[in-house]
């Protein structure tokens, strides 16, 4: 390693050991995190030079293989390899739980806005559905909405993201709430700048730190939510690779002692939402030490 | 006193717009599911006149704002109509899969709340050591596992490797509830009926769906007790206490913990969603004859008296257990005036 | 205090818990039946799915019936029966002095009475008398009458079924359907079976004892206990544990494949009566083309498929007519045969498809109505279907209740359907889906004024070697229309105890407790 090298890697290393002795072990908790996403993103981008095989094929190996020799993970009934099925199961839950999070997040803050500023009779019904849909069990209306919409990639993100959106409306309303009295607002008020101006300029982006943990933690329930709604058979087609259908699919056969079918789907379910959950965690201790304790 | 019976009355006024909302877009979600309860029960050959027929013997060809408006009123004589698909009454299939699920939420949440609770007022008493940092990420390891994975990975090792306990049903094979069977809680009814060999089947097969319902949200409650324990460790009359010379343990675990189990009470009320969540899936890994497994089942026959009933249900229990948790926080703080 | 109370008491329940568990139904003369079936409704006018059916077979009993474990019809309540000469007219004569329990006698009033309450209720199986049969006269006590609306020779088998049993009418309702035995008279269900029914706990437990008033053969055992499992997994241990004697429907592929090889138990096979085809919509592009319907059966490759799938259970199918009854022949295999993706490639050239212009189409299959496999089903005929090169398929599935309104819709070309027979005649393996109407109702939509005469002249033949050859002639031409190809047949599987004895079962899913004892190991 030569001397500009090492000077170039000193820095990065000087910066983690120092946020770690500022934030001890919450500081750690992140950077678990974020190392588990990025390695399943990491999965989910290079597939197919990571999978050894086409997660379809159904003459990958001898049928029921157990783990071991070239096939990492085993095979399954339609002798298909399994850790194939995993690289490629990645894309799947990880696209319909980002961008069920990113889609209920817009509404939510959208409406939390909206009700918070506007009040009156808006706000009251507007509230007053949102919190009997918060209270309500989510997976039971996204069982519902999985079932009206049918199967699908799409689908299944909108069933997902249409029950957290009140998780961001209640957040991002409170606020609002909160921030319009202040001082700095009603001053622009009185300057007379328009609501758009004082949403955009001044409550917004207040608004969107705190979200941003939510955010993470979201994403992290919206894994397990389409997680089980694939493993009750509600939500995706055969022709699309996911970990909770080949959970599902492999729970027959576990009685016969055939566990990898079962085990290694659940278990990267578990770790993706770890990952989310540790970084929404990190970063909650970080920025607002008191969100989480609410 | 009066305040408080008052404060009772709004608050299950205020239930009845909830359950309302939710029963409205229920219904509205149901009609537009492709499929209806005539189809899903036919098989192969129906002549399509019959099928007509049947359609409008259910009244499924009226305009959708007057079968709305129709059920509404029914409901509001506490009428839950007739299956659409069985000759059964809603309410007589609710009150034949309610008792499951409650004795499973019940000791589920009961395990969530010792090892929860114990876990965190460990954590927090030996806070920032390995221990407490051990503890703090089972807590989040725990709430990361699908619940329905976690059981079959129990059902896996204890079930199928070590056949300690079995993986399925209420009872076994050779244990009839209808020879017990009165309240339809198996716990009560066995010992009602001193018997106890059934009482011991029934037991033995609550073991494992109620510790994978109770594992999977005890990490919520380790979290919630530590952090509220570490709060009022901080507190004078703590110091003031560990000054006078009281053991370290009764402080910790009998002061510190009764201080700290309201606002753990509070969480427990607004976990319920999870915990009804939990036991779907739970019930749908053990083959728990349950709401759930009632709920999934009748979502595919597309029976949507059955399924309206029973969301108002889970819609009742969930307020029901709020307003239960707001007024034991009214009983036992009487700081809180309403 | 307290605390250790509750510690003490928490020891108590756990040995408690921990005795072996002694079953409440003692060994001997009773035998424990596992099933993952459920009874639907206890109501011959109603009841409409083999499992309800098999509990009638043996709680009731019809003018006519099959033998334990056979196929052939023979006299039941009825001592013999008279076909007019335009074979229109059905007169049964009856079995003298026979009585129910109340001492209700059975006379032709019953008889009539009983279809006369069939006809009336129409419930879901009311068609299978309804579009055969005009009316029912009595002709004296023990003398009744069927009058046909068009002769049908295969009527006996009609009659042998449930919705043709005579009931008490003393204890069923005339004007209601029923669903529970408590909504019986009397609280019970029995009839003039060997068998009654003497505890009834829906998806729970059916308990059946010998019935004193049956006339015929007494049973070997003294009750049959029906367990009903919520799934299969919880059937295949509890019959390793012992606490069942058999189970009967459905266990899964790996539970089956790992009980064949269990010297702790028995393995009883049959051939059953359900088959699994694929549907073509021959309404519309593509498939109204005959012979893109035939080049996609061509690529079928059936035994490969039951390897993956049911890990080399059941058994392939190449007739909409099973295996194992009359007239049965394996027509399919000699054209279009099966994983020939040579014959599917020149038939789709011939059309103007090839491996740059492939057969674009959607295949469908519904995920849970014919259990879980499904989904494993039709990913391996979409590999096969794909892998001739010639084909792109894209699988699509629905709940039933939609695909049920997706066939009538038109929505799905090609489409994977199973069969249970109601009657035990090739008619209903064939007229049922290429006749116009039984077609349509299927969405197959496959219509052809020559195959209907066909259909029609088969149904009124009497002579059985006429018709034989007429079934032989319409499985022939099945091979060149296809508007359905068959996939494979079911094989019945029940797993005993080793000392469980006399369990017989028939293509005609006809299962009679009667027979079963314990014997030695």
């Amino acid at each position: 390693m030569n001397y500009s090298m090492a000077r170039g890697l000193a820095r990065p290393i000087r910066f983690f050991a120092g946020m770690g002795r500022k934030y001890g072990v919450e500081w750690w908790i992140l950077c678990v995190g974020a190392l588990i996403i990025i390695a399943i993103l990491a999965m989910a981008f290079f597939s197919p030079f990571i999978a050894p095989f086409d997660p379809y094929r159904q003459d990958a190996g001898p049928q029921l293989a157990a783990p071991g020799g070239p096939y990492l993970m085993g095979t399954d009934n339609l002798q298909r390899d399994v850790w194939s099925r995993i690289v490629f199961g990645s894309q799947t839950i990880l696209r319909v739980s980002v961008l069920a999070a990113v889609i209920s997040s817009f509404f939510g803050i959208l409406l939390g806005l909206i009700s918070g500023y506007a009040g009156g009779a808006v706000d009251r019904s507007l509230s007053l559905v949102m919190d009997a849909v918060y209270v309500f069990p989510g997976l039971i209306l996204a069982i519902a909405l999985a079932a009206m919409f049918g199967p699908g990639v799409l689908n299944i993100t909108f069933a997902v993201a249409v029950i957290y959106i009140p998780t961001y409306f209640r957040l991002v309303r409170g606020q609002t709430l909160a921030i319009k009295q202040e001082l700095y607002v009603e001053a622009a008020r009185a300057i007379g700048a328009g609501s758009f101006t004082i949403l955009g300029k001044y409550i917004f982006p207040n608004v969107i730190a705190t979200t941003v943990v939510v955010f993470t933690l979201n994403v992290a329930d919206a894994i397990m939510i389409e997680a089980a709604l694939t493993y009750l058979g509600l939500g995706l087609p055969p022709s699309i690779v996911d970990w909770g259908m080949d959970l599902a699919m492999g729970k027959k056969y576990l009685p016969s002692g055939v566990w990898w079918l079962v085990t290694f789907p659940g278990m990267m379910i578990s770790l993706l939402a770890l990952g989310f959950t540790m970084l929404g965690e990190g970063l909650a201790e970080i920025l607002n030490p008191r969100l989480l304790e609410r | 006193m009066r305040n408080l019976v008052r404060y009772i009355i709004s608050r299950t006024l205020m239930t009845i717009p909830m359950v309302l909302i939710l029963l409205t877009i229920i219904f509205v979600v149901l009609r537009l599911m492709p499929g209806d309860p005539v189809s899903a029960m036919l098989g192969g050959h129906a002549p399509e006149k019959v099928i007509e027929q049947k359609r409008e013997q259910l009244g499924l060809n009226r305009p959708m704002y007057i079968q709305y408006a129709d059920y509404i009123w029914k409901v509001c004589h506490l009428d839950l109509g007739e299956s659409m698909v069985l000759q059964q009454e809603v309410t007589e299939a609710i009150s034949d899969k309610l008792p499951a699920t409650i004795e499973l939420t019940t000791f589920g949440m009961l395990i969530t709340l010792v090892l929860g609770i114990f876990l965190g007022a460990y954590a927090a008493d030996k806070r920032r050591t390995m221990r407490d940092s051990a503890i703090r990420l089972y807590g989040i390891v725990v709430y990361c596992i699908p619940v329905y994975w976690l059981g079959l990975m129990l059902q896996l090792v204890f079930g199928i490797w070590l056949d300690w306990f079995p993986i399925a049903g209420r009872t076994g094979a050779r244990i009839f509830p209808s020879d017990f069977e009165n309240t339809g809680f198996y716990l009560i009814d066995t010992l009602l009926m001193r018997d106890w060999t059934a009482f011991g089947d029934v037991l033995l097969h609550l073991v494992l769906p109620a510790f994978t319902l109770g594992l999977t949200l005890s990490g919520i409650f380790v979290r919630l007790t530590r952090a509220n324990m570490l709060d009022v460790l901080k507190a004078d009359y703590i110091l003031a206490a560990e000054s006078r010379g009281i053991g370290h343990g009764t402080i910790v675990y009998r002061h510190a913990l009764k201080n700290a189990f309201i606002p753990i009470l509070t969480m427990m009320g607004l976990q319920v969603a999870l915990l009804m969540a939990g036991a779907i899936l739970t019930e749908t890994t053990f083959s728990w004859p349950g709401m759930g497994r009632l709920l999934l089942e009748r979502i595919y026959l597309r029976d949507y008296p059955t399924i309206q009933g029973v969301i108002i249900v889970f819609a009742l229990m969930v307020a029901f257990i709020s307003l239960l948790v707001d007024i034991i926080y009214a009983i036992v703080d009487p700081r809180i005036r309403y | 205090m307290r605390v250790r109370n509750i510690i003490v008491f928490s020891l108590v329940a756990l040995c408690l818990a921990f005795i072996p568990t002694v079953g409440s139904a003692a060994k001997g003369d009773t035998i424990v039946y596992g099933t993952t079936e459920k009874v639907s409704d206890m109501d011959t006018a109603k009841a409409y799915d083999f499992h309800t059916w098999e509990i009638f077979y043996n709680v009731y009993q019809g003018l006519l019936r099959y033998p334990a474990g056979k196929t052939n019809i023979v006299p039941g309540l009825a001592e013999s029966y008279a076909i007019s000469k335009d074979g229109k007219e059905y007169t049964f004569k009856l079995r003298k002095g026979l009585k129910f329990t109340d001492g209700t006698a059975f006379d032709a009033g019953v008889v009539k009475w009983s279809i006369d309450r069939v006809m009336e209720l129409k419930g879901d199986p009311a068609w299978l008398v309804t579009d055969f049969v005009d009316k029912v006269e009595v002709v004296d006590p023990l003398h009744v009458k069927f009058i046909l609306k068009n002769p049908v020779s295969y009527f006996p088998s009609l009659v042998a079924s449930v919705p043709y049993y005579p009931l008490n009418p003393n204890i069923y309702p005339k004007d209601k359907l029923v669903r529970d035995p408590s909504e019986l008279k009397g609280g019970n269900m029995v009839g003039l079976g060997p068998y009654k029914v003497v505890s009834f706990k829906r998806d729970e437990e059916v308990v059946l004892e010998a019935n004193p008033m049956f006339y015929g053969e007494k049973p070997k055992n003294k009750r049959i206990v029906i367990r009903y499992f919520a799934d299969a997994t919880t059937m295949r241990l509890a019959l390793e544990k012992g606490e069942i004697d058999f189970a009967f429907k459905s266990l899964n592929p790996a539970d089956i494949k790992d009980l064949q090889k269990s010297t702790k138990v028995q393995t009883i096979m049959a051939q059953g009566p359900y088959i699994r085809y694929l549907c073509f919509r021959c309404a519309g592009k593509p498939f109204d083309d005959k012979v893109l319907r035939q080049a996609v059966a061509a690529a079928i490759s059936r035994k490969p498929m039951l390897d993956k799938v049911y890990l080399g259970q059941n058994a392939p199918l190449y007739s909409m007519v099973p295996m194992g009854m009359w007239s049965h022949e394996d027509s399919f295999k000699t054209y279009p045969g099966d994983g020939n993706i040579a014959l599917a490639k020149k038939l789709l050239k011939s059309k103007g498809y090839d491996e740059k212009n492939k057969l674009t189409f959607e295949l469908w299959y519904t995920p849970s109505h014919y259990g879980d496999s499904e989904v494993d089903m039709a990913a391996v005929l979409k590999q096969q279907f794909d892998a001739t090169g010639v084909m792109n398929v894209e699988v699509k599935s629905a709940e039933w209740a939609t695909y049920r309104d997706n066939w009538t819709n038109k929505v799905m070309p090609v489409f994977l359907l199973g069969w249970y027979p109601d009657y035990i005649d090739p008619d209903n393996y064939t007229a049922a889906f290429a006749g116009t109407e039984g077609s349509r109702g299927m969405g197959i939509f496959f219509s052809d004024p020559k195959w209907d005469t066909m259909f029609n002249d088969a149904q009124k033949e009497t002579d059985m070697k006429k018709r034989t050859a007429m079934y032989k002639k319409i499985q022939k031409m099945w091979t060149d229309e296809v508007p359905t190809a068959p996939i494979y047949q079911g094989t019945l599987y029940v797993f005993a105890q080793k000392d469980v004895k006399g369990i017989l079962l028939s293509p005609t899913l006809q299962f009679n407790y009667g027979p079963i004892y314990r014997g030695a190991k």
